[in-house]
């Protein structure tokens, strides 16, 4: 286009004054028409993977160029774009958010400024669960998510059929690894296979059922892991022969040849996902709109899939996924953590299984 | 520094300004400003924040109720319910730092009572090895500790490679192992226990112990060993009555410093303690990060262990005097 433009000026201008003058006109829309985004996503291999897949691919599908910001994980993100905010300018458009900081932000209000997704089809594709709805309207759309697995060492044990089979001393004995932090999801864990699943998060007696339950376990834990590193190296060291982590790292794990087989049991396992979203105060709504569009596209989930690791947020039959590259990311049954539950009664809920972890 | 410039002024009075506006100028005075301005900063604000409110879901606001204070003594749901969770936890922060403390300091004292005895280069050689161990840090000396204790790398595959695992459950013993929680059915484990994290933590402050030991040793007068020797004593009577009586002071002093550096140590914990015997800076960090942004509570929980370090540190002080005395 550009290059067209200045080939026809050229040949119609009449003198140097005039191409001088006339370039100078048509420099300024050639200005305005280059178009920018600045997108946030957790640093590190994450965000360089999206760099180098997907925001090369939608540049070159849009010609809308992306920056990409550093973000160092969700909640940390959530305080720095509240200052950003209050000061009137934010480092970036649109953010990646997990589903429970997205609601602080709804929360918390005046953060974030509803998707166009009449400007962005393609997100009819995804699960309704993904799109998150607020009084204001569309505030999250799903840009990826990843689940947490039972995890087992194929050279100990064999696949329990249920999560139950963890309760078992006379197998598990100080021998599994599970999450240190009240809402890394165990305790949906837990609900789904003993209560009833996220309705059990209602009550604070519900809560203290979940959290006794999960008491009972502790005989057969040697691990309560903080950092993902430590599970990591407890697997691969034989230290424990099962419990719960990372489906895409597992896979990888196993892959490279550790004694590690992440395992679907019947109740599923918990599945998480992370959000886009666009800040109030940014003037990028039509591009914001555009990125969301390209990313709840299948061909672009599916890349993610391949390259990031991620499940995809639309069914595997829209993909063109194999089923060993879908296996690799994603399974069924899902369980679907009981995110309000964890932000309506924080405090009670961390104490609770605090409390319980150190036995006091 | 404003509270300095406010001191100045009530101190001196107002026909003095000019001499005052010299004092300013010299360069002692400012030093001390600056330090003060930022050892006092931080703590300041951190005292501030202990007094904030959380908003549940959500973040915190600025405020004033000591309901953060009441929770580290009784939980968050008094007067319903009484926990003393924080309190464990601040317990098992002085555990650690005690023992570790004194186990790094009673086995860097001897080595450096002999290293002392050493050649002048033989010495000066063991310095620069100890300091350049300074460098590691804490993360670096955790994971070396890790590898040593993991299952198919470290002790417990020395355990089982040489049979001593099934000879240990041949004679039973493994069961008591087991009940101690140092194994699991099919072999010994060290992790999590408290042996790896005392080890650890000591390990982590023994160069301190010896550099902190190694000025007043070498500046032991050797006469005073030799003569007690010469007039009949064994080592073991030299060390009771000569060398440690001498040593006290420095040994109580080392300790103490160490004690107060473990209070804060965060990655050994973590790693090695199970969360039953974690410690109060672990408990801060939990509060203070992402994971429920509650900083006002993790400020008032590092008040108190502020606060547990230095009554500590003056009933230290207080009881080497009276001894002393």
């Amino acid at each position: 286009m550009t290059r067209m433009n200045r080939r026809a000026l050229l040949k119609s201008a009449g003198s140097v004054a005039g191409l001088t003058a006339a370039s100078s006109v048509i420099g300024t829309p050639l200005i305005a028409k280059e178009r920018s985004l600045k997108i946030g996503a957790y640093g590190g291999y994450f965000e360089n993977s999206l760099k180098e897949h997907v925001y090369s691919a939608f540049t070159a599908a849009t010609g809308i160029n992306v920056e990409s910001v550093t973000q160092p994980n969700s909640t940390d993100w959530l305080v720095t774009m509240t200052q950003a905010t209050k000061a009137g300018s934010v480092p970036a458009d649109l953010s990646l958010y997990a589903r429970d900081t997205m609601i602080k932000a709804s929360r918390i209000g005046g953060l974030l400024s509803p998707l166009d997704l009449k400007a962005a089809p393609k997100t009819g594709d995804l699960d309704p669960y993904f799109v998150f709805e607020d009084t204001t309207g569309p505030i999250g759309v799903g840009a990826m998510s990843w689940f947490t697995a039972m995890v087992i060492n194929p050279e100990e044990v064999g696949p329990p059929a249920s999560w139950a089979e963890f309760w078992d001393s006379e197998k598990y004995e100080a021998s599994l690894g599970l999450p240190k932090n009240f809402n890394a999801q165990f305790l949906d864990i837990v609900a789904a296979t003993f209560f009833e699943g996220e309705a059990t998060f209602k009550t604070k007696d519900g809560i203290v059922a979940l959290v006794e339950k999960a008491a009972e376990i502790k005989p057969n834990v040697a691990l309560w892991w903080s950092a993902e590193s430590q599970m990591e190296q407890a697997l691969k060291n034989g230290d424990v022969i099962g419990g719960q982590y990372y489906l895409d790292v597992s896979n990888l794990m196993a892959a490279d040849g550790f004694p590690v087989q992440p395992v679907f049991p019947k109740e599923g396992n918990p599945q998480d996902y992370g959000s886009w979203c666009l800040s109030s105060i940014s003037e990028k709504g039509a591009e914001a709109a555009e990125f969301v569009n390209f990313s709840s596209d299948p061909a672009t989930q599916a890349l993610m899939s391949r390259k990031i690791g991620t499940a995809p947020l639309v069914p595997q039959s829209k993909t063109d996924l194999t089923d060993d590259e879908f296996a690799f990311v994603s399974g069924a049954p899902s369980i679907k953590p009981a995110y309000e539950a964890y932000l309506d009664s924080e405090t009670f809920i961390k104490e609770t299984w605090e409390k319980m972890l150190a036995g006091a | 520094m404003s509270v300095i410039s406010d001191l100045d002024a009530v101190a001196q009075p107002p026909n003095t300004t000019r001499s005052e506006a010299r004092k300013w100028a010299n360069p002692q005075v400012l030093i001390w400003a600056v330090v003060l301005f930022l050892c006092l900063t931080p703590f300041i604000l951190i005292f501030a924040v202990s007094f904030g409110h959380k908003v549940e879901g959500a973040g915190w606001v600025w405020g004033f109720s000591f309901a953060n204070y009441q929770r580290v003594f009784v939980g968050a749901e008094w007067p319903d319910q009484v926990t003393w969770l924080y309190l464990q936890r601040l317990y098992y922060s002085l555990y650690y730092a005690v023992i570790a403390a004194v186990l790094a300091v009673v086995t860097a004292f001897p080595f450096t009572y002999l290293m002392t005895g050493l050649s002048r280069r033989a010495q000066s050689a063991w310095l620069v090895f100890l300091l350049s161990s300074l460098s590691l840090s804490e993360v670096f000396i955790v994971m070396g500790w890790d590898v040593l204790l993991s299952n198919r790398s470290g002790l417990p595959m020395v355990f089982k490679e040489t049979g001593l695992t099934d000879w240990l459950k041949a004679v039973g013993w493994f069961d008591v192992l087991r009940e101690w929680g140092l194994a699991n059915p099919r072999n010994v484990k060290f992790k999590t226990s408290v042996l790896a994290t005392v080890l650890t933590m000591s390990y982590l402050v023994w160069p301190y112990a010896v550099i902190l030991l190694y000025p007043p040793l070498s500046r032991l007068d050797r006469s005073m060993v030799e003569a007690a020797h010469t007039m009949g004593a064994g080592p073991w009577t030299v060390m009771r009555t000569v060398v440690l009586p001498a040593m006290r002071l420095p040994l109580v002093g080392t300790i103490l410093l160490l004690f107060v550096f473990l209070l804060g140590v965060y990655v050994a914990v973590t790693v090695f303690a199970e969360p039953a015997k974690q410690t109060m800076s672990v408990s801060v960090y939990g509060a203070v990060r992402g994971n429920t942004l509650n900083a006002p509570f993790g400020a008032a929980q590092a008040i108190v262990l502020l606060v547990t370090a230095a009554i500590f540190l003056v009933l230290g002080q207080w009881m080497n005097r009276r001894t002393a005395s």
